[in-house]
């Protein structure tokens, strides 16, 4: 059962072309990787289905096209994105925060239950909870961002480079967690990320992005053993 | 004026909010104090009026009418963030309203929800096209209304009396109440003003003002929560447009004059400056800039009248110099001054946020330096 | 966010006490600052035996500072030099010395009242402030105060008006007295005359119109061919130039206040080669500002209308009034360079106005001023022209309702008695 399917989708910045035809396919429960080198493209994917960018062609979640949607249209249809560079609120401690991440939601005790989860997935956070979040470390700051955009109760995440300026271990920690929430949740993922190592240790299937093409796409599996990944991302 | 600090935070540090455990903070919770203070200010407000003397009456009335004023700046700008050049514009057309309404001899209770309405309509008409715009844009657009309002109100003397005005006395103390006028018209102020106060105090603490904050935070991720930044910025921008009205309201019940100088382009800039010198974001901000708007050109007039403008610029600086966050920083920039000489230099200091607006700025300006600090 | 507001919100309760409790302190106690109860025959406020004390609310910074300083300057210097030769003689028998409590009111209305509202319990009279919506401002309150606003500067009839306003007297000539005397000289021309009408679409320009038709009524020399407005906010005004320039008019009437537009007209009318007699009003026909830069000399006349000497004319240079006049205004009126603006002289002469009612009032009270105020007839102040003279006995009329029609030399103006 797909949930979100891209069908040559194409943006552009003025006169700049930065997708030029991406396709894609995301099934319920599934996580997928956009993998690529810097200006391939893959974070405009990523707001292309936020609504965050005019696009051409289909965008259809849960069988709803969703192209030309404002982004808070889109993300009422349960899209959450964890956008590059975080965007927490520094004045605000991080429960309300994570409170902020609820705003749309009513279910008090439901709401109560998700910040104990997140504060599980992330105990780094429950460290902080009461610390403003701009005393937050990089890592941590990540980690909010992402326990955000759970707390909106999604059914997909898109996480655009969330290993990015971090530490090697704090980058392994964070997609530890993320890991162990799509095991427990379920909740479906797209995943932009450069470092490719990382990226399939969550996601099932991948496309690589070379100036606003796929030109590779298929199972983790399959892309970890080629060549070309290897020698681009592995450092191989 | 989003107002995040840009200073690199250490990242192990203590926690910011170490405030929460100092002493005053448990004296504050305390209930005497909690329930005491405001009751304790009820009271005093009722029976200041009696106590003063016509003239106190009259500048703690004008300073009502001018706080209520900031306030409506501080919902678009402080909260929301979005700049704001016009506010004048809509205490200008509330008080034109009112006047209006006085000299046709409408019920008062009428005049006064059109001088609600009619504000608050124009200001949503504006909003719609210019929050569309974002960025600078909006401010240009504020910026038109004075500009076009002052001619506006000459032109249609039928409806605002031309360029001499409209007096509208309304506002006599009613028989047998013992009042005088002034003392009367202070307490139509004081409740007034009050309510708004009350009414827009709770409006940012709640779900409303929540929304404000995190638009004013960072849109992008306003939009990727479900809230529309656009809708939001609307809305604030027709609050404050229809507190300008009440103000405006307000203005006729003090001064019972208006002119098209009322709405003159420079006592926007004025309203501007006193949101800031006041605070920005903060309820309580906003009557410190009512009281800065009223009583520095008095204080400054006392000193020497042919100096004013000079010596209003040179408080100006001074104040924004010594206290970036706006008066309503003072106590808190006291205590720190006085924990760092307590406590020596030994702690991190707290991030020092100019402004401690829920929400200004994000924390994603802080990672900047970090994530260079790993290239 | 709770414990920002928590904390706020106390700090602002102790801020709102702190200031409540100064403004108690500061206000004293009881109902002393109340007017209006006085009783009958009592000395106002603002007036001992040896001093009175007269307040000033006018724009001293701002767009307007210029002629508001000199609405505070020609008075404070009047008062300045009789001060020194001991002070003035009333009509009660006392001598008094005149003191000037002056507030910057930046042309705003509000700041105007609230300026009023801290002089009034201390100055006898209020006097001498420029601006019509910044008058207008207090006009009520001080009517219901019972305050006098004497003498002050706004061409706004409402003020002469008795019935509207019972404690005030404007001291300059209303709009309607100035397109009055130009009409005046033209209905007396010998000769037939064609006049086109441009007007600036307010009260300004209606006032000036209104004057002018009302002096023309009944003269069957004078044919006003075309009539336009433009409004206070236009950038030019070529359009109506043309237009008028072709209906062959031989006089325009331009009832206009912005000076780069005046200059514009001017100017476009020469494009054009159309060279009429202009007349223009007392604020839009400084020689150095607005006739000169708009070539004024190719027209056959440019007519203006003014009731006091230019003390910067070299033809007044000698005059006893003028040397007197500049000699104080330095020493006393805090005004060392000569005055920019008509309206230091203005000031002076209120000065002088002020001392005759001074020594006609009887009793020591706003309501024995303000009946000598009104009963004075053809005062030739100190710096007016001849024919013009300073009369309150009429109503509906200011201090000062006759002035001169003067005509451009190419350097300043010269009195006229006829239209050639």
């Amino acid at each position: 059962m797909t949930l979100l399917e891209l069908e040559d989708v194409t943006a552009s910045y003025g006169p700049v072309q930065v997708l030029d035809g991406v396709s894609l396919s995301v099934p319920e429960n599934g996580a997928f990787g956009i993998l690529g080198a810097n200006g391939a493209g893959k974070t405009t994917t990523l707001r292309a289905i936020s609504g965050a960018v005019r696009t051409g062609g289909r965008i259809v979640f849960d069988g709803k096209d969703i192209s030309g949607m404002r982004p808070d249209q889109v993300a009422a249809l349960g899209i959450a994105h964890v956008p590059e560079g975080r965007g927490s609120f520094g004045d605000l401690t991080v429960r309300e925060n994570l409170r902020v991440g609820a705003y749309l939601r009513k279910d008090r005790k439901g709401i109560d239950e998700d910040i104990d989860y997140c504060l599980d997935l992330f105990p780094n956070l429950q460290d902080r909870i009461k610390s403003n979040a701009s005393a937050l470390s990089g890592g941590e700051q990540q980690m909010l961002a992402v326990a955000r955009a759970i707390m909106s109760k999604p059914r997909m995440l898109l996480l655009d480079e969330a290993s990015l300026g971090l530490a090697p271990s704090t980058a392994k920690n964070v997609y530890d967690a993320i890991r162990r929430l799509r095991l427990e949740s379920g909740i479906a993922m797209v995943v932009v990320e450069q470092n490719a190592n990382l990226a399939f240790t969550v996601v099932d299937d991948a496309t690589v992005l070379e100036t606003g093409r796929s030109v590779l796409t298929g199972t983790s599996a399959e892309l970890k053993g080629m060549d070309e990944i290897r020698r681009a991302y592995l450092g191989g | 004026m989003a107002s995040s600090s840009k200073t690199s935070v250490p990242t192990t540090s203590a926690p910011a909010s170490s405030a929460t455990s100092s002493p005053a903070s448990s004296f504050r919770q305390s209930p005497w104090v909690r329930w005491g203070a405001p009751l304790l200010l009820l009271v005093g407000l009722a029976v200041l009026p009696l106590v003063m003397t016509e003239s106190a009456n009259d500048t703690l009335a004008r300073i009502g009418v001018f706080a209520v004023a900031v306030l409506g700046l501080n919902v678009v700008m402080g909260y929301t963030g979005q700049v704001s050049l016009g506010q004048i514009f809509f205490l200008g057309l509330g008080a034109y309203v009112t006047a209006y309404g006085v000299s046709q001899e409408w019920n008062i209770v009428l005049v006064f929800v059109l001088t609600c309405a009619i504000p608050a309509v124009a200001g949503l008409l504006v909003a719609l096209a210019a929050a569309r715009l974002g960025g600078l844009a909006i401010a240009m657009v504020t910026i038109a209304l004075p500009i076009v309002g002052v001619p506006l109100a000459k032109r249609l003397s039928d409806f605002t009396g031309g360029s001499q005005g409209m007096s509208a006395r309304f506002v006599a103390a009613p028989e047998g109440s013992g009042l005088y006028d002034d003392q009367w018209q202070l307490y139509l102020v004081l409740v007034i003003g009050g309510i708004v106060f009350l009414l827009t105090y709770f409006l940012v603490r709640g779900k409303y003002g929540r929304a404000f904050a995190i638009v004013k935070g960072n849109e992008n991720v306003a939009s990727s929560m479900g809230i529309s930044p656009y809708r939001y910025k609307v809305l604030a921008f027709t609050i404050a447009s229809l507190i300008g009205g009440v103000s405006g309201f307000l203005y006729m019940v003090v001064v019972q004059y208006t002119s098209p100088e009322t709405m003159s382009f420079g006592h926007s800039i004025e309203l501007l400056v006193a949101m800031v010198i006041g605070g920005a974001g903060s309820i309580v901000g906003s009557i410190l800039g009512g009281v800065f708007y009223v009583v520095v050109p008095d204080i400054t007039n006392a000193i020497d009248p042919s100096l004013t403008a000079l010596l209003q610029g040179a408080l100006l600086l001074a104040v924004l110099f010594v206290l970036p966050g706006g008066l309503v920083s003072l106590p808190r920039a006291v205590m720190r001054g006085l924990r760092r000489s307590s406590a020596g230099r030994g702690s991190a200091a707290p991030p020092t946020t100019p402004s401690s607006t829920p929400g200004s700025g994000t924390a994603a300006e802080q990672t900047e330096t970090e994530r260079h600090g790993h290239a | 966010m709770n414990r920002h507001f928590g904390s706020r919100h106390a700090i602002g309760i102790a801020a709102v006490s702190a200031l409540a409790l100064t403004l108690t302190a500061c206000g004293g106690g009881g109902d002393s600052g109340r007017s209006g109860d006085a009783a009958e025959g009592a000395p106002s406020p603002g007036i001992t035996d040896e001093s009175v004390t007269l307040g000033i609310t006018t724009p001293l910074s701002g767009a307007t500072a210029g002629p508001g300083t000199c609405t505070v300057a020609g008075v404070t210097a009047y008062f300045g030099m009789k001060n020194a030769e001991g002070g003035i003689e009333f009509g009660d028998g006392k001598t008094r010395t005149v003191e000037i409590e002056a507030l910057d009111d930046t042309y705003d209305p509000q700041q105007a009242a609230a300026n009023y509202d801290s002089l009034k319990g201390d100055v006898f009279a209020m006097t001498a402030g420029l601006g019509t919506p910044t008058n207008r401002a207090w006009r009520d309150a001080a009517i219901a105060d019972g305050v006098p606003q004497a003498l002050i500067m706004t061409g706004d009839p409402i003020f002469s008006d008795t019935d509207e306003s019972p404690m005030q007297l404007g001291f300059v000539p209303i709009y309607q007295n100035e397109g009055e005397a130009f009409g005046e000289l033209l209905a007396g021309s010998t000769a037939e005359h064609k006049v086109a009408i441009l007007s600036q679409n307010d009260d300004f320009g209606e006032g000036y119109v209104e004057g002018f038709k009302s002096a023309i009524e009944g003269s069957d020399n004078i044919e006003i061919v075309q009539e336009l407005t433009y409004e206070a906010t236009d950038t030019t005004v070529d359009a109506q130039i043309t237009e008028l320039a072709s209906s062959g008019a031989d006089v325009i009437f331009n009832a206009m206040s912005v000076t780069p537009l005046t200059i514009a007209a001017l100017q476009k009318a020469q494009q054009l080669n159309w060279t009429p007699n202009w007349f223009l009003p007392s604020n839009t026909s400084s020689p150095g500002a607005i006739l000169e830069p708009g070539g004024a000399a190719a027209f056959p006349g440019v007519y203006s209308v003014s009731f006091a000497k230019a003390p910067a004319s070299p033809a007044f240079a000698q005059d006893e009034d003028v040397v007197e006049y500049l000699a104080a205004l330095k020493e006393y009126g805090n005004y060392p360079d000569p005055p920019a603006f008509p309206h230091c002289q203005w000031s002076w002469m209120v000065g002088a106005t002020l001392e005759q009612a001074f020594a006609e009032m009887e009793e020591p009270t706003r309501e024995s001023f303000m009946e000598a105020l009104r009963g004075i007839e053809g005062f030739e102040a100190p710096l007016m022209l001849p024919d013009t003279s300073v009369t309150t006995t009429e109503d509906g009329q200011p201090a000062v309702s006759t002035v001169v029609v003067q005509k451009y030399n190419g350097k300043g103006y010269d009195t006229v008695e006829s239209f050639e």
